[in-house]
């Protein structure tokens, strides 16, 4: 079942018609003229969607707070912010079909009074804004964007806004900060955003690939999609596979799938590349845990287990490689993208760093050794904001699992 | 384009504010003291919050800094695509190590991925992008940018 990547290669990115003729914004005209905005937010709770940036919320639930807080103005942002190593799934939505994630965003805006949108779009990431550009300025001509969108009462506004290069300022309320004009680093929730966001006003903060799922609820209906993947979590994801797998790239697969099948059914990963022995898959990005071969078989979904989905991608990693060049690449992605803001983990992640680096090189000391249960302990109870666990987790695993590999 | 002019194309609002630091640094290379002080003027910001926001981003330059930047991908699916050993033959050709700020006229260091694993290892050389980068081809892309 395909939701996400139906029409992926089919329209052109660059023609709204393109679109409109494979039925796009038909769930806009549906959800402005024949739903109301509590409808549409309890048609959305229905469907049991839950957000895609990695936390998992559900996401009809966010848009009732924004919808129930009064206020005169409030906002709404698609996260493109995608910065995690190992994940270009959003990239890749923006890339092909721009207007599925401008309909969902259209929607979104209308179900809770926002009357003022932006894209935060990952700065690296230009032919995807321009992209997003051209399509904003033809839903503009249509008038499916501004003063009155389909000819309703619902007026609204989207703006594309460019980060520079901040992973943290993935994490929602980092993310406002920036558009404040602040650093970013993240604040301390609650409040949170839906209630008190953007310049203090609610804000939504939603995944793109979440707000792709938007039209298809819409006009399908909520009891559709929840019999998509898993009870748990419903609907479709888009699984990124990356490394030693013979089909790298983007999968779109039911949630609830187990890693085995997407590494290895013909229909995803279809198995190891050529001449690669499978070591272990390290799923969520940078930022996610180690599953050696016996643990492949636990289905992946948002919701208790043991390894947490995150924002989908695994890499498949295989017997040739060398564990304590993995170790460096965390290390040093987490020590560069480290905020500041608190001490656990701007201290903490500069000091695995050298380690790794002393690991590299093959002169890791006793006081090393100590030291790194220490960091991993400190990083993982004690941070201000998710990064500083980020950092940790997989380091935690590989510890755990290869310490003979890594302590030669 | 003087940043006078830069300023005249954005109302004075916060969520202007790294809009218009990208534009200088596009123009100036790096956004200095100098810069600083007449953005904090026209979005009537204290100097300090316009610097420390400035500074906080990996895309801003705050300093001057002739030398060339060469910067290459550290994450986990660029690695997997060989990256290592790219970055043992840059290292071979610039004469320096990654990481290691000794060298006159290039600068040689890790960046966090750019989301183009799928197309890796991820090479960076003064803001030009290189993708799918091999040990053998490196040299060559070097010569032509250096
Ligand atoms: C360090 C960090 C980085 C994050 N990066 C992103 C990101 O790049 N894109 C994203 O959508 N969510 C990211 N998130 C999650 C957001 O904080 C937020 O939960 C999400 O955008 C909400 O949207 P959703 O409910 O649709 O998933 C990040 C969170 C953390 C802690
Ligand atoms: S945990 Fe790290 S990223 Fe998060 S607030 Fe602290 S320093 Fe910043
Ligand atoms: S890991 Fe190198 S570009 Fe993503």
């Amino acid at each position: 079942m395909d939701i996400l990547t139906k029409n992926w290669d089919k329209i052109d990115p660059l023609r709204i018609d393109s679109y409109t003729r494979t039925g796009g914004y038909g769930a806009l005209r549906k959800a402005i003229r024949e739903m109301d905005p509590e409808k549409v937010v309890a048609e959305i709770k229905m469907s049991g969607l839950r957000g895609r940036g990695g936390a998992g919320f559900p996401t009809g639930e966010k848009w009732g707070m924004a919808a129930k807080t009064p206020a005169k103005e409030k906002y709404f942002i698609c996260n493109l912010d995608e910065s995690e190593p190992g994940v270009h799934k959003d990239r890749a939505i923006a890339e092909k079909n721009p207007h599925q994630i401008i309909e969902g965003i259209l929607i979104g805006a209308a179900a809770v009074g926002a009357k003022k949108a932006f894209i935060y779009i990952n700065g690296n990431y230009q032919k995807q804004k321009e992209i997003l550009e051209i399509a904003l300025e033809q839903a503009r001509e249509k008038e499916l964007v501004g003063k009155s969108v389909m000819g309703s009462a619902f007026k609204v506004e989207i703006v594309i806004f460019e980060g520079a290069g901040a992973y943290i300022c993935g994490e929602e309320t980092a993310l406002l900060s920036s558009i404040e004009g602040k650093r970013g680093e993240p604040r301390l929730k609650p409040p949170y955003p839906p209630v008190a966001g953007l310049f203090g006003k609610p804000t939504i903060v939603n995944n793109a690939e979440t707000l792709a799922n938007i039209p298809f609820i819409i006009k399908q209906g909520a009891k559709t999609f929840s019999q998509i993947g898993s009870s748990a979590s419903p609907g479709t994801k888009l699984f990124v596979l990356e490394g030693a797998v013979r089909n790298r790239g983007i999968h779109e697969a039911p949630l609830g799938i187990t890693a085995q099948e997407l590494i290895y059914n013909s229909l995803y990963g279809g198995g190891m590349a050529s001449g690669k022995e499978f070591w272990f898959a390290q799923i969520g990005g940078a930022s996610g845990r180690l599953a050696p071969a016996g643990k492949l078989d636990q289905s992946l979904s948002y919701g208790p287990g043991e390894f947490p989905l995150g924002c989908g991608s695994i890499l498949v990693v295989d017997k040739s490689a060398d564990i304590k060049d993995l170790l460096f690449s965390w290390a040093d992605f987490f020590h560069r993208e480290s905020c500041g803001k608190c001490l656990p983990c701007r201290e903490g992640t500069y000091r695995l760093w050298e380690i790794a680096k002393r690991i590299k090189n093959n002169d890791v000391s006793k006081r090393d050794k100590e030291n790194i249960e220490e960091i991993l302990w400190t990083l993982s109870n004690t941070t201000f904001c998710p990064l500083g666990n980020f950092a940790a987790v997989a380091w935690k695993d590989a510890m755990r699992m290869f310490s003979d590999k890594i302590f030669n | 384009m003087s940043l006078q002019k830069i300023l005249l194309n954005f109302e004075p609002r916060p969520e202007n504010l790294l809009a218009v630091l990208k534009k200088t640094q596009k123009e100036n290379k790096y956004i200095g003291k100098k810069e600083c002080e007449v953005i904090a003027d026209y979005f009537s910001l204290p100097l300090a919050r316009v610097y420390s926001f400035a500074s906080f981003f990996d895309g801003i330059r705050t300093k001057k800094d002739d030398k060339k930047i060469i910067k290459i991908c550290s994450g986990g699916p660029c690695l997997s695509e060989n990256s290592k050993k790219v970055a043992r033959q840059i290292e071979m050709f610039l004469g320096v190590e990654v990481g290691n700020d000794i060298h006159s006229k290039y600068r040689l260091e890790y960046m966090s991925c750019l989301g183009l694993c799928d197309r890796g290892p991820i090479v960076e050389i003064e803001g030009n992008i290189f993708e799918r980068v091999k040990p053998e081809t490196v040299d060559d892309i070097l010569k032509n940018y250096l």
